[in-house]
């Protein structure tokens, strides 16, 4: 059996350490680049989403290195997202490709179950085991996205344009080739220290971001044409609002953050609509609440959930008075156009940050 | 004096006027319809909605303006996450009083009632219609009592439905109004499936079932089909749909497909719409292995030319016509 999946964020990284630690042949998918992209769009439905396209993409590319057997995630609703391995399914069916696809769906949305039902694909891997190449995977996607959260912040401050983001990468790659937990720790404070000793710029006005959004637009540089480097490039600092880890401890823990979200979303949004509808609005009233200076709302085109946020938060921008600009991403984005309107949304910060001071 | 709500005339309005309608009379209310669709409510939601939202929801935004403009003193946007047990509705009727409080300002209060069958039995809805009675001043029995038959009137309708007759038609009847008679020379059977408020609004749709029949074709639509004939049809796929209406979509084309009592299946969808993305996907794809029914895809916009249409319609029909007479000879 040899096991692929679908690109997203450092998912592949933390799968691969989960299905090598119990013994599984894996088969990355390539990277995602133009030709995943032209693969998926030749193959999709033209309102499918942009993530799904990706999907086919990555799945044609690893199906043809040999892959034969796919995993992906199911769901019961409102997002379509629940429904892709379907009809992802069908599609490779008619290009002719003969594997077998688990669709893993999670009656509850939770965690335990999730193990629970992947672990009944495999009954020769001892329980033991499992939890255990588990539980690295985790600790390694932690520290990933600790690292990002840290290099989000301190690339504003580079000193030489791109030595942040070689660093970073140099230090990925360390982390996804770690075996033990020492490693892992070792890593993570070695690449935070380099690129800390590489940021020394300080400005007047330091400006501050946060992204908000369609989870997989957030997770997937490829796909989002790495908005945030743009963006410390500018000389801003940026906030995620999504990461894999986030996502799992929720899941694992749900009720705290909904909390979070519902409160925070009182008087736009009053229930989860599917998809990250509510994420988008409670992180926007929040970062607003935090007197950031402007929020990027990402999305990829016909995301139903997201278009009905996009018309609640620029009611939440008029509100708090605060920039809120949304970028909606499909499979013709021309990255010079998207360049250009970064660039006019955050001098438009700027200005508004003067006026205050004038 | 009484007061006045407004039922905006899209989304679910084709699917449950009756009940509404016969709820709000039963508390004491008038009920003001907006007008029918029309360059001007169309323009305005455009104008007023996030660009890309689909079709039905920008027209719905122009009918909310409609009655806003006629001055109601409440405008009713039911908030309807689920209509049946364990099936949920797309995203936007989950969020769309929130949605439209946002996009317009200076609207009347809002009737944001939640009808929620996904884990609650019927007792949660008649208890939302109550409080909705409260506001008209009406106790809980009155309330009640309005709730029943408002069910009672759309069991009617529904009943008309499945007598063959498409929304609009049935409501008419509903309504006391007489249909005009019809030529029953059809010589083609077609089966049209597709949400109700993209086929009936008769402007957005460019009356596409109007079309079919002055082409000679007998008209079919899903809500014409008994439950447990879709519920058949969508049993054939190893994974049932989340959302009732899509899962409707899908057992409708299936069944159709496997009964092959039609000439032809057209899915008429509106441009981004994010559910039928998978629906039309898999319809497209079995109905092309099977190589059995010829199907046909629609996708309509608020830039439509009817010219267009109207070709790829009667293509359409020239093709069913000769694949009939290829049989005979």
């Amino acid at each position: 059996m040899k096991i692929t999946y679908p690109h997203m964020g450092s998912l592949n990284m933390i799968l691969k350490t989960m299905f090598e630690g119990i013994g599984v042949e894996v088969i990355d998918p390539p990277p995602s680049t133009n030709k995943t992209l032209t693969l998926g769009v030749r193959n999709s439905h033209e309102f499918a989403c942009l993530p799904f396209k990706i999907n086919v993409g990555n799945f044609i590319e690893a199906l043809d290195r040999g892959a034969d057997t796919i995993i992906m995630l199911g769901g019961i609703g409102p997002c379509r997202f629940g429904y892709y391995g379907q009809v992802q399914r069908e599609i490779l069916k008619d290009l002719g490709y003969d594997f077998k696809m688990i669709i893993v769906d999670p009656p509850h949305g939770r965690l335990i179950d999730f193990l629970k039902e992947l672990a009944s694909y495999f009954p020769n891997v001892d329980g033991k085991t499992a939890l255990k190449s588990f539980v690295f995977a985790v600790k390694k996607m932690i520290a990933a996205d600790k690292l990002e959260k840290f290099l989000l912040k301190y690339r504003a401050h580079e000193d030489k344009p791109g030595v942040t983001t070689k660093i970073y990468e140099e230090y990925m790659k360390k982390l996804e080739k770690a075996q033990n937990g020492k490693e892992v720790d070792k890593i993570v404070s070695e690449a935070m220290k380099k690129i800390k000793e590489n940021a020394n710029v300080r400005r007047k006005i330091q400006l501050k971001v946060a992204l908000v959004g369609e989870i997989y637009m957030l997770l997937e540089p490829f796909t989002n044409m790495d908005i945030s480097k743009s963006l410390n490039e500018l000389g801003v600092e940026v906030t995620k609002t999504e990461y894999l880890s986030d996502y799992l401890i929720n899941s694992a823990f749900k009720l705290p953050q909904r909390m979070e979200f519902k409160k925070n979303a009182r008087g736009y949004l009053e229930r989860d609509i599917g998809g990250h509808g509510l994420n988008t609005v409670a992180n926007t009233v929040k970062y607003a609440k935090l007197n950031y200076d402007g929020v990027i709302h990402i999305l990829p085109f016909t995301c139903t959930p997201e278009i009905v946020a996009q018309g609640i938060i620029a009611k939440i921008s008029r509100d708090y008075n605060i920039p809120v600009m949304s970028l909606v991403y499909d499979e013709n984005t021309g990255q010079a156009g998207y360049q250009t309107r970064l660039e006019a949304f955050v001098d438009l910060l700027y200005r508004k940050r003067m006026e205050v001071i004038c | 004096m009484s007061k006045t709500v407004g039922i905006p005339k899209g989304l679910l309005y084709y699917d449950f006027y009756p009940m509404w309608k016969t709820f709000f009379e039963g508390v004491g209310a008038k009920v003001v319809v907006s007008q029918d669709t029309n360059k001007k409510i169309l323009d305005e939601g455009v104008k007023n909605c996030v660009e890309d939202a689909c079709l039905p929801v920008k027209t719905y935004v122009g009918h909310v303006i409609n009655l806003k403009e006629k001055d109601v003193d409440y405008i009713f946007i039911p908030r309807i996450v689920s209509v049946e047990r364990k099936k949920y509705l797309c995203s936007k009727f989950l969020g769309l009083p929130d949605f439209i409080k946002s996009l317009i300002g200076d609207l009347p209060p809002i009737i944001d009632i939640e009808i929620n069958y996904y884990k609650n039995n019927d007792e949660f809805t008649q208890n939302e219609f109550i409080k909705v009675g409260r506001m008209f001043g009406k106790t809980k029995d009155q309330s009640l009592k309005a709730y029943f038959e408002a069910t009672h009137q759309q069991k009617k309708f529904e009943s008309l439905l499945k007598e063959g007759l498409t929304n609009l038609e049935a409501l008419k009847v509903w309504e006391g109004k007489n249909l005009v008679k019809e030529e029953s020379n059809y010589d083609l059977k077609i089966a049209v499936i597709a949400h109700p408020y993209d086929i009936m609004d008769e402007y957005i749709s460019m009356g596409i079932i109007e079309k079919l029949k002055n082409m000679g074709a007998q008209v079919y639509t899903m809500e014409m089909l008994q439950k447990d004939l879709i519920l058949e049809g969508a049993s054939m796929l190893s994974k049932e749909m989340f959302w009732n209406y899509e899962r409707d979509i899908l057992g409708a084309g299936l069944y159709f497909l496997k009964q092959k009592n039609v000439d032809g299946v057209i899915m008429v969808s509106a441009f981004g719409c994010g559910p039928n993305s998978m629906t039309e996907e898999l319809l497209e794809r079995i109905f092309k292995r099977e190589k059995e029914v010829p199907f046909m895809l629609i996708t309509i916009d608020e830039h439509s030319g009817e010219a267009g249409i109207m070709t790829r319609l009667e293509a359409f029909t020239d093709l069913l016509r000769f694949n009939k007479k290829a049989v005979m000879v």
